[in-house]
Protein backbone atom coordinates (compact mmCIF):
# COMPACT_ATOMS: atom_id res chain seq x y z
CA UNK A 1 0.00 0.00 0.00
CA UNK A 2 2.90 2.07 0.94
CA UNK A 3 4.99 1.36 -2.06
CA UNK A 4 1.64 2.44 -4.46
CA UNK A 5 1.27 5.56 -2.79
CA UNK A 6 4.99 6.56 -3.46
CA UNK A 7 4.25 5.24 -6.75
CA UNK A 8 1.37 7.56 -6.75
CA UNK A 9 3.10 10.45 -4.79
CA UNK A 10 6.07 10.00 -8.06
CA UNK A 11 3.70 10.66 -10.62
CA UNK A 12 2.42 13.04 -9.28
CA UNK A 13 5.38 14.79 -8.84
CA UNK A 14 6.65 14.33 -12.51
CA UNK A 15 2.68 15.28 -13.55
CA UNK A 16 3.69 18.50 -11.54
CA UNK A 17 7.00 19.01 -12.90
CA UNK A 18 5.40 18.48 -16.62
CA UNK A 19 3.06 21.52 -16.13
CA UNK A 20 5.72 23.94 -14.58
CA UNK A 21 8.14 22.78 -17.72
CA UNK A 22 5.01 23.63 -19.89
CA UNK A 23 4.01 26.64 -17.73
CA UNK A 24 7.90 27.77 -18.53
CA UNK A 25 8.31 27.07 -21.94
CA UNK A 26 5.43 29.50 -22.99
CA UNK A 27 6.56 32.18 -20.45
CA UNK A 28 9.98 31.66 -22.33
CA UNK A 29 8.61 32.57 -25.84
CA UNK A 30 7.81 30.75 -28.31
CA UNK A 31 9.21 27.14 -29.59
CA UNK A 32 10.94 26.38 -32.69
CA UNK A 33 7.57 24.45 -34.18
CA UNK A 34 5.46 27.76 -33.21
CA UNK A 35 7.92 30.31 -34.85
CA UNK A 36 7.91 28.44 -37.92
CA UNK A 37 4.03 27.71 -38.40
CA UNK A 38 3.99 31.35 -37.39
CA UNK A 39 6.01 32.74 -39.68
CA UNK A 40 4.25 30.07 -42.95
CA UNK A 41 0.75 31.44 -41.53
CA UNK A 42 1.77 34.75 -42.54
CA UNK A 43 3.68 33.83 -45.05
CA UNK A 44 0.46 32.26 -46.57
CA UNK A 45 -1.69 35.28 -45.82
CA UNK A 46 0.54 37.42 -47.74
CA UNK A 47 0.22 34.89 -50.79
CA UNK A 48 -3.60 35.00 -50.52
CA UNK A 49 -3.84 39.29 -50.58
CA UNK A 50 -0.52 38.80 -53.02
CA UNK A 51 -2.19 40.31 -55.95
CA UNK A 52 -3.74 42.74 -54.33
CA UNK A 53 -1.12 43.97 -52.50
CA UNK A 54 1.56 44.25 -55.37
CA UNK A 55 5.33 43.76 -54.19
CA UNK A 56 5.65 46.68 -52.48
CA UNK A 57 2.35 45.81 -50.37
CA UNK A 58 4.34 42.18 -50.21
CA UNK A 59 7.30 43.77 -48.75
CA UNK A 60 6.15 45.93 -46.22
CA UNK A 61 3.51 43.17 -45.01
CA UNK A 62 6.53 40.47 -44.56
CA UNK A 63 9.01 42.80 -43.55
CA UNK A 64 8.16 42.00 -39.55
CA UNK A 65 7.92 38.51 -39.89
CA UNK A 66 10.67 37.70 -41.38
CA UNK A 67 12.89 39.42 -39.57
CA UNK A 68 11.12 38.54 -36.41
CA UNK A 69 11.45 34.70 -37.15
CA UNK A 70 14.18 34.76 -38.99
CA UNK A 71 18.03 35.36 -37.41
CA UNK A 72 19.33 37.78 -40.03
CA UNK A 73 22.01 39.18 -39.37
CA UNK A 74 23.89 35.49 -38.15
CA UNK A 75 22.95 34.76 -41.53
CA UNK A 76 24.37 37.08 -42.98
CA UNK A 77 27.70 36.42 -41.26
CA UNK A 78 27.83 32.72 -42.16
CA UNK A 79 26.99 33.44 -45.78
CA UNK A 80 30.39 35.29 -46.25
CA UNK A 81 32.37 32.74 -43.36
CA UNK A 82 35.55 33.26 -43.05
CA UNK A 83 35.69 36.29 -44.82
CA UNK A 84 33.46 38.40 -42.28
CA UNK A 85 36.51 38.38 -40.23
CA UNK A 86 37.73 41.06 -43.02
CA UNK A 87 35.47 43.90 -43.04
CA UNK A 88 35.34 46.71 -41.73
CA UNK A 89 32.75 47.45 -39.02
CA UNK A 90 30.66 49.97 -41.48
CA UNK A 91 31.23 46.76 -43.88
CA UNK A 92 29.80 44.20 -41.77
CA UNK A 93 26.22 47.18 -41.13
CA UNK A 94 26.02 47.34 -44.57
CA UNK A 95 25.81 43.94 -45.53
CA UNK A 96 23.46 42.82 -42.63
CA UNK A 97 21.71 45.93 -44.16
CA UNK A 98 21.69 44.97 -48.20
CA UNK A 99 20.67 41.25 -46.77
CA UNK A 100 18.06 41.58 -44.48
CA UNK A 101 16.41 43.79 -47.51
CA UNK A 102 17.08 41.22 -50.12
CA UNK A 103 15.67 38.36 -48.18
CA UNK A 104 12.89 39.92 -47.63
CA UNK A 105 12.67 40.91 -51.15
CA UNK A 106 12.90 37.81 -52.39
CA UNK A 107 10.18 36.24 -50.12
CA UNK A 108 7.74 39.05 -51.95
CA UNK A 109 8.97 37.99 -55.49
CA UNK A 110 8.46 35.10 -55.16
CA UNK A 111 5.62 34.18 -52.72
CA UNK A 112 3.31 36.70 -54.53
CA UNK A 113 -0.14 35.11 -55.33
CA UNK A 114 -1.99 31.88 -54.13
CA UNK A 115 -3.74 28.84 -55.91
CA UNK A 116 -4.51 26.65 -52.85
CA UNK A 117 -0.81 25.85 -51.22
CA UNK A 118 -0.26 25.15 -47.31
CA UNK A 119 2.47 23.94 -44.97
CA UNK A 120 1.61 20.97 -43.41
CA UNK A 121 4.15 20.16 -39.90
CA UNK A 122 6.11 16.94 -40.28
CA UNK A 123 7.97 16.56 -37.52
CA UNK A 124 10.79 18.20 -35.06
CA UNK A 125 14.05 17.38 -34.69
CA UNK A 126 17.27 18.26 -32.01
CA UNK A 127 20.49 18.54 -33.33
CA UNK A 128 23.86 17.56 -31.60
CA UNK A 129 24.30 21.26 -30.65
CA UNK A 130 21.17 22.30 -29.45
CA UNK A 131 19.99 23.37 -32.56
CA UNK A 132 16.23 21.70 -33.65
CA UNK A 133 15.37 21.54 -37.47
CA UNK A 134 11.38 21.59 -37.78
CA UNK A 135 10.52 19.62 -40.98
CA UNK A 136 7.49 20.58 -42.74
CA UNK A 137 6.15 20.54 -46.70
CA UNK A 138 3.66 22.65 -48.50
CA UNK A 139 1.42 20.89 -50.66
CA UNK A 140 0.50 22.65 -54.12
CA UNK A 141 -2.58 21.70 -55.65
CA UNK A 142 -1.96 19.59 -58.63
CA UNK A 143 1.79 19.76 -58.32
CA UNK A 144 4.40 17.70 -56.32
CA UNK A 145 4.49 18.89 -52.62
CA UNK A 146 7.88 20.62 -51.92
CA UNK A 147 10.27 19.65 -48.80
CA UNK A 148 10.89 22.77 -46.31
CA UNK A 149 13.02 21.99 -43.60
CA UNK A 150 13.91 24.62 -41.22
CA UNK A 151 16.78 25.05 -39.19
CA UNK A 152 16.79 26.71 -35.79
CA UNK A 153 18.80 27.94 -33.16
CA UNK A 154 17.59 29.63 -29.89
CA UNK A 155 18.57 33.30 -29.44
CA UNK A 156 17.74 34.81 -26.19
CA UNK A 157 14.52 33.12 -24.66
CA UNK A 158 13.45 32.54 -28.34
CA UNK A 159 14.00 30.77 -31.27
CA UNK A 160 14.82 31.75 -34.71
CA UNK A 161 15.49 30.75 -38.30
CA UNK A 162 19.21 30.19 -39.44
CA UNK A 163 18.44 28.36 -42.81
CA UNK A 164 16.29 26.76 -44.96
CA UNK A 165 16.32 23.83 -46.63
CA UNK A 166 13.56 23.35 -49.69
CA UNK A 167 13.75 19.78 -51.19
CA UNK A 168 17.63 19.15 -49.86
CA UNK A 169 18.98 22.16 -51.58
CA UNK A 170 20.19 24.43 -48.71
CA UNK A 171 19.77 28.40 -49.01
CA UNK A 172 22.79 29.17 -46.71
CA UNK A 173 25.29 26.74 -47.95
CA UNK A 174 23.81 28.17 -51.59
CA UNK A 175 24.41 31.74 -50.99
CA UNK A 176 27.64 31.27 -48.69
CA UNK A 177 29.01 29.58 -51.81
CA UNK A 178 27.82 32.24 -54.17
CA UNK A 179 29.00 35.28 -51.95
CA UNK A 180 32.72 33.82 -50.69
CA UNK A 181 33.25 33.47 -54.17
CA UNK A 182 32.22 36.92 -55.38
CA UNK A 183 33.91 38.51 -52.49
CA UNK A 184 37.26 36.56 -52.95
CA UNK A 185 37.38 37.03 -56.09
CA UNK A 186 36.08 40.34 -56.92
CA UNK A 187 35.53 42.35 -53.51
CA UNK A 188 32.76 44.29 -51.49
CA UNK A 189 31.99 46.33 -53.18
CA UNK A 190 31.06 44.29 -56.51
CA UNK A 191 28.86 41.65 -54.10
CA UNK A 192 26.74 44.72 -52.62
CA UNK A 193 26.10 46.25 -55.80
CA UNK A 194 25.06 42.43 -57.10
CA UNK A 195 22.62 42.37 -54.15
CA UNK A 196 21.46 45.41 -54.83
CA UNK A 197 20.61 44.64 -58.12
CA UNK A 198 18.54 41.58 -57.30
CA UNK A 199 16.97 43.74 -55.02
CA UNK A 200 15.81 45.81 -57.87
CA UNK A 201 15.24 43.71 -60.28
CA UNK A 202 12.68 41.67 -57.90
CA UNK A 203 10.48 44.62 -57.47
CA UNK A 204 10.26 45.28 -60.69
CA UNK A 205 8.71 42.41 -61.74
CA UNK B 1 5.97 29.66 -56.27
CA UNK B 2 9.32 29.49 -58.39
CA UNK B 3 10.91 28.16 -55.41
CA UNK B 4 9.69 24.32 -56.08
CA UNK B 5 11.37 24.68 -59.04
CA UNK B 6 14.53 24.86 -57.80
CA UNK B 7 15.62 21.62 -58.23
CA UNK B 8 14.21 21.25 -61.76
CA UNK B 9 17.08 22.81 -63.80
CA UNK B 10 18.60 18.64 -63.96
CA UNK B 11 16.00 18.46 -66.83
CA UNK B 12 17.86 20.26 -69.24
CA UNK B 13 20.30 18.06 -68.76
CA UNK B 14 18.70 14.76 -69.62
CA UNK B 15 20.71 11.96 -71.52
CA UNK B 16 19.57 12.56 -75.22
CA UNK B 17 22.58 12.84 -77.93
CA UNK B 18 23.90 9.88 -77.07
CA UNK B 19 26.24 9.23 -79.55
CA UNK B 20 27.66 12.76 -78.57
CA UNK B 21 27.45 11.98 -74.65
CA UNK B 22 29.76 8.46 -75.33
CA UNK B 23 32.07 10.70 -77.25
CA UNK B 24 31.98 12.91 -74.18
CA UNK B 25 32.59 10.97 -71.47
CA UNK B 26 35.46 9.16 -73.62
CA UNK B 27 37.23 12.58 -73.52
CA UNK B 28 36.03 13.97 -69.92
CA UNK B 29 36.95 10.82 -68.25
CA UNK B 30 40.56 10.65 -69.58
CA UNK B 31 40.14 14.12 -68.27
CA UNK B 32 38.84 13.07 -64.83
CA UNK B 33 41.62 10.61 -64.54
CA UNK B 34 44.61 12.89 -65.38
CA UNK B 35 43.55 15.47 -62.72
CA UNK B 36 44.45 13.82 -59.96
CA UNK B 37 47.42 15.45 -59.45
CA UNK B 38 45.82 18.91 -59.48
CA UNK B 39 43.51 18.33 -57.51
CA UNK B 40 46.17 18.56 -54.63
CA UNK B 41 47.06 21.87 -55.86
CA UNK B 42 43.48 23.99 -56.28
CA UNK B 43 41.59 24.45 -53.11
CA UNK B 44 38.05 23.20 -54.84
CA UNK B 45 37.60 19.01 -53.87
CA UNK B 46 34.49 19.28 -55.94
CA UNK B 47 34.90 21.79 -58.90
CA UNK B 48 39.39 21.09 -59.87
CA UNK B 49 38.27 21.86 -63.45
CA UNK B 50 36.43 25.04 -62.92
CA UNK B 51 37.85 27.16 -65.22
CA UNK B 52 36.85 24.54 -67.78
CA UNK B 53 33.66 24.43 -66.11
CA UNK B 54 33.05 27.90 -66.33
CA UNK B 55 33.76 27.74 -70.34
CA UNK B 56 31.41 25.44 -70.60
CA UNK B 57 28.74 27.16 -68.49
CA UNK B 58 29.25 29.92 -70.65
CA UNK B 59 29.04 28.10 -73.65
CA UNK B 60 25.59 26.46 -72.52
CA UNK B 61 24.46 29.51 -72.00
CA UNK B 62 24.98 31.31 -74.86
CA UNK B 63 23.71 28.03 -77.13
CA UNK B 64 20.41 28.80 -74.82
CA UNK B 65 20.26 32.18 -75.13
CA UNK B 66 20.52 32.04 -79.16
CA UNK B 67 19.14 28.73 -79.79
CA UNK B 68 17.24 26.24 -77.27
CA UNK B 69 15.20 29.61 -75.78
CA UNK B 70 13.99 30.89 -79.04
CA UNK B 71 12.71 27.54 -80.06
CA UNK B 72 10.91 26.18 -77.34
CA UNK B 73 9.43 29.49 -77.13
CA UNK B 74 7.98 29.05 -80.37
CA UNK B 75 7.37 25.47 -79.39
CA UNK B 76 5.16 27.25 -76.43
CA UNK B 77 3.45 29.37 -78.74
CA UNK B 78 2.42 27.13 -81.27
CA UNK B 79 1.59 23.65 -78.66
CA UNK B 80 -1.70 24.26 -76.90
CA UNK B 81 -0.75 23.78 -73.29
CA UNK B 82 -2.16 20.12 -73.30
CA UNK B 83 -0.12 18.94 -76.03
CA UNK B 84 2.78 20.12 -74.07
CA UNK B 85 1.23 18.06 -70.70
CA UNK B 86 1.06 15.23 -72.81
CA UNK B 87 4.33 15.26 -74.59
CA UNK B 88 6.37 15.92 -71.07
CA UNK B 89 4.10 12.59 -69.69
CA UNK B 90 4.90 10.52 -72.82
CA UNK B 91 8.70 10.38 -72.03
CA UNK B 92 8.02 10.80 -68.61
CA UNK B 93 6.42 7.29 -68.62
CA UNK B 94 9.18 5.98 -70.72
CA UNK B 95 11.54 6.90 -68.13
CA UNK B 96 9.54 4.60 -65.78
CA UNK B 97 11.62 1.54 -67.14
CA UNK B 98 14.75 2.65 -65.98
CA UNK B 99 12.95 3.88 -62.75
CA UNK B 100 11.90 0.38 -62.14
CA UNK B 101 15.56 -0.87 -62.95
CA UNK B 102 16.97 1.13 -60.80
CA UNK B 103 14.49 0.27 -58.28
CA UNK B 104 15.58 -3.11 -58.43
CA UNK B 105 19.24 -2.52 -58.87
CA UNK B 106 19.29 -0.43 -55.29
CA UNK B 107 16.70 -3.47 -54.02
CA UNK B 108 13.91 -1.45 -53.27
CA UNK B 109 11.63 -3.91 -54.33
CA UNK B 110 8.61 -2.68 -52.76
CA UNK B 111 8.77 0.85 -54.91
CA UNK B 112 9.74 -1.33 -58.24
CA UNK B 113 6.44 -2.99 -58.01
CA UNK B 114 4.67 0.16 -57.22
CA UNK B 115 6.58 2.00 -60.20
CA UNK B 116 5.87 -0.88 -62.66
CA UNK B 117 2.70 -0.67 -61.86
CA UNK B 118 2.55 3.49 -62.51
CA UNK B 119 4.02 2.13 -66.15
CA UNK B 120 1.27 -0.48 -66.61
CA UNK B 121 -1.49 1.88 -65.77
CA UNK B 122 -0.22 4.88 -67.83
CA UNK B 123 0.84 2.80 -70.87
CA UNK B 124 -2.64 1.30 -70.56
CA UNK B 125 -5.25 3.39 -69.37
CA UNK B 126 -3.03 6.25 -69.88
CA UNK B 127 -3.22 5.61 -73.80
CA UNK B 128 0.32 5.43 -74.29
CA UNK B 129 1.61 7.09 -71.58
CA UNK B 130 -0.08 10.58 -72.47
CA UNK B 131 -2.20 10.65 -69.17
CA UNK B 132 -0.73 10.85 -66.01
CA UNK B 133 -3.33 8.47 -64.89
CA UNK B 134 -1.37 7.27 -62.08
CA UNK B 135 -0.93 10.46 -60.48
CA UNK B 136 -4.14 10.37 -59.59
CA UNK B 137 -5.06 7.04 -57.59
CA UNK B 138 -1.76 8.20 -55.59
CA UNK B 139 1.23 6.77 -57.89
CA UNK B 140 3.65 9.43 -57.71
CA UNK B 141 6.38 9.43 -59.89
CA UNK B 142 9.59 8.26 -58.44
CA UNK B 143 13.05 9.61 -59.64
CA UNK B 144 15.64 7.14 -59.58
CA UNK B 145 18.14 6.44 -62.30
CA UNK B 146 21.83 5.07 -62.63
CA UNK B 147 24.11 7.56 -61.08
CA UNK B 148 22.15 6.74 -57.90
CA UNK B 149 22.51 3.23 -58.17
CA UNK B 150 26.65 3.71 -58.40
CA UNK B 151 25.36 6.33 -54.56
CA UNK B 152 23.96 3.42 -53.30
CA UNK B 153 26.03 1.08 -54.14
CA UNK B 154 29.00 3.44 -52.76
CA UNK B 155 30.92 4.78 -55.81
CA UNK B 156 32.11 8.55 -54.99
CA UNK B 157 30.40 11.24 -56.84
CA UNK B 158 33.85 12.78 -58.53
CA UNK B 159 34.22 15.96 -59.89
CA UNK B 160 31.56 18.19 -60.94
CA UNK B 161 31.85 18.95 -64.94
CA UNK B 162 30.01 20.79 -67.39
CA UNK B 163 28.71 19.05 -70.12
CA UNK B 164 28.17 21.08 -73.99
CA UNK B 165 24.81 21.30 -74.28
CA UNK B 166 23.72 18.74 -71.59
CA UNK B 167 24.94 20.64 -68.86
CA UNK B 168 25.88 19.82 -65.05
CA UNK B 169 26.81 16.33 -64.18
CA UNK B 170 29.84 14.47 -62.12
CA UNK B 171 32.13 12.10 -63.33
CA UNK B 172 30.05 9.48 -61.84
CA UNK B 173 27.14 11.69 -63.36
CA UNK B 174 28.57 10.64 -66.70
CA UNK B 175 28.31 5.93 -66.53
CA UNK B 176 25.25 7.01 -65.24
CA UNK B 177 23.71 9.05 -67.98
CA UNK B 178 25.41 5.92 -70.44
CA UNK B 179 23.12 3.63 -68.46
CA UNK B 180 19.89 5.70 -68.11
CA UNK B 181 20.23 6.55 -72.14
CA UNK B 182 20.47 2.63 -72.84
CA UNK B 183 17.80 1.57 -70.68
CA UNK B 184 15.26 4.50 -71.66
CA UNK B 185 12.94 3.53 -75.10
CA UNK B 186 12.78 6.73 -76.07
CA UNK B 187 16.52 6.55 -77.12
CA UNK B 188 15.71 3.63 -79.75
CA UNK B 189 12.70 5.68 -81.47
CA UNK B 190 14.93 8.06 -83.44
CA UNK B 191 16.07 11.76 -83.73
CA UNK B 192 12.95 13.85 -84.55
CA UNK B 193 11.31 12.46 -81.58
CA UNK B 194 14.32 12.78 -79.11
CA UNK B 195 14.55 16.35 -80.61
CA UNK B 196 10.96 16.18 -79.44
CA UNK B 197 11.72 15.78 -76.13
CA UNK B 198 15.10 17.80 -75.83
CA UNK B 199 12.42 20.61 -76.61
CA UNK B 200 9.90 19.70 -74.30
CA UNK B 201 12.13 19.34 -71.56
CA UNK B 202 13.60 22.96 -71.96
CA UNK B 203 10.11 24.11 -71.85
CA UNK B 204 9.45 22.72 -68.98
CA UNK B 205 12.49 23.83 -67.25
CA UNK B 206 11.78 27.48 -67.95
CA UNK B 207 10.36 28.34 -64.64
CA UNK B 208 13.66 26.94 -63.01
CA UNK B 209 15.77 28.65 -65.29
CA UNK B 210 13.82 32.18 -64.83
CA UNK B 211 14.76 31.53 -61.05
CA UNK B 212 18.26 30.90 -61.09
CA UNK B 213 18.20 34.22 -63.30
CA UNK B 214 16.48 36.06 -61.10
CA UNK B 215 18.12 34.41 -57.57
CA UNK B 216 21.94 34.23 -58.85
CA UNK B 217 24.15 36.55 -57.91
CA UNK B 218 27.07 34.34 -59.73
CA UNK B 219 24.99 31.66 -62.20
CA UNK B 220 27.78 29.98 -62.69
CA UNK B 221 28.06 29.17 -57.92
CA UNK B 222 25.05 28.89 -57.68
CA UNK B 223 24.32 25.93 -60.76
CA UNK B 224 27.04 24.02 -59.31
CA UNK B 225 25.78 24.44 -55.97
CA UNK B 226 22.24 23.33 -56.39
CA UNK B 227 22.95 20.83 -58.78
CA UNK B 228 25.31 18.84 -56.35
CA UNK B 229 23.46 19.18 -53.36
CA UNK B 230 19.76 18.17 -55.38
CA UNK B 231 22.12 14.58 -56.38
CA UNK B 232 22.86 14.29 -53.06
CA UNK B 233 19.44 14.88 -51.98
CA UNK B 234 18.07 12.30 -54.82
CA UNK B 235 21.13 9.46 -53.87
CA UNK B 236 20.47 9.16 -50.19
CA UNK B 237 16.60 9.94 -50.34
CA UNK B 238 16.32 13.12 -48.30
CA UNK B 239 17.50 11.61 -45.60
CA UNK B 240 20.80 12.99 -45.08
CA UNK B 241 21.34 16.41 -46.56
CA UNK B 242 19.86 17.65 -43.03
CA UNK B 243 21.98 16.20 -40.51
CA UNK B 244 25.01 16.99 -43.10
CA UNK B 245 24.30 20.61 -43.29
CA UNK B 246 23.87 20.83 -39.81
CA UNK B 247 26.62 19.26 -38.21
CA UNK B 248 28.85 21.98 -40.75
CA UNK B 249 26.71 24.63 -39.85
CA UNK B 250 26.65 24.40 -36.23
CA UNK B 251 30.78 24.05 -35.78
CA UNK B 252 30.75 27.47 -37.39
CA UNK B 253 28.41 28.99 -34.40
CA UNK B 254 29.67 27.39 -31.90
CA UNK B 255 32.72 28.92 -32.72
CA UNK B 256 31.02 32.29 -33.17
CA UNK B 257 32.26 32.38 -36.93
CA UNK B 258 36.36 32.09 -36.19
CA UNK B 259 37.88 30.17 -39.05
CA UNK B 260 35.62 27.23 -38.29
CA UNK B 261 34.34 27.56 -41.88
CA UNK B 262 37.63 25.48 -42.85
CA UNK B 263 35.33 22.37 -41.58
CA UNK B 264 33.25 22.83 -43.93
CA UNK B 265 35.43 21.32 -47.33
CA UNK B 266 32.47 21.04 -49.59
CA UNK B 267 30.73 24.38 -49.18
CA UNK B 268 34.10 26.05 -49.10
CA UNK B 269 35.44 24.19 -51.87
CA UNK B 270 33.66 26.46 -54.26
CA UNK B 271 35.79 29.42 -53.10
CA UNK B 272 38.97 28.19 -54.86
CA UNK B 273 41.50 31.50 -54.65
CA UNK B 274 42.43 31.50 -58.64
CA UNK B 275 43.30 34.36 -59.21
CA UNK B 276 44.88 33.65 -62.41
CA UNK B 277 44.13 36.13 -65.15
CA UNK B 278 41.99 33.42 -66.93
CA UNK B 279 39.40 33.05 -64.19
CA UNK B 280 39.55 36.70 -63.81
CA UNK B 281 38.66 37.51 -67.60
CA UNK B 282 36.28 34.35 -67.62
CA UNK B 283 34.59 36.11 -64.47
CA UNK B 284 33.64 38.94 -66.86
CA UNK B 285 32.36 37.07 -69.40
CA UNK B 286 30.19 35.51 -67.13
CA UNK B 287 28.74 38.35 -65.85
CA UNK B 288 28.13 39.68 -69.86
CA UNK B 289 26.25 36.52 -70.16
CA UNK B 290 24.74 37.23 -66.89
CA UNK B 291 23.35 40.55 -67.59
CA UNK B 292 22.45 40.16 -71.03
CA UNK B 293 19.10 38.57 -71.32
CA UNK B 294 18.01 41.56 -68.85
Amino acid sequence: MLLKNMKLAAVFIFILCGTVNAFALDEGGATAKQVVEKFQVDLIDVMKAGKKLGYAGRYDKLKDPVSNSHELTKIARIVVGKEWEKLSEEQQQKLVDVFSRLSIASYAHNFKDYSGESFVFDSEEETTRGGVVVHSHLVIPGDKPVKFDYMLKEKGNSWRIINIIANGVSDLALKRSEYTTILQREGFDVLISKINEKIDNYSKQ
Amino acid sequence: MNRSHKGDHSDKCQPTFSVLLVVLALTLVGCATTGDVEQQIVASKTDPYESFNRKMFGFNDSVDNYVAEPISNAYKWITPQFMQTGVFNFFNNLKNVNVVINDVLQAKFAQSAEDTGRFAINSTVGLGGLFDVAKHVGLEQNEEDFDQTLAVWGVPQGSYLVLPILGPSTARGIPGSIFDTAANPASYIGMPVQLLSLLNARASAEGALKFIDEAALDPYVFTRESFLQWRNHLATDGNSEASFDMDGLDDELLDDGNGAASSQGSLDGANANDKSGLDLRLDEKTKEIEQAPR
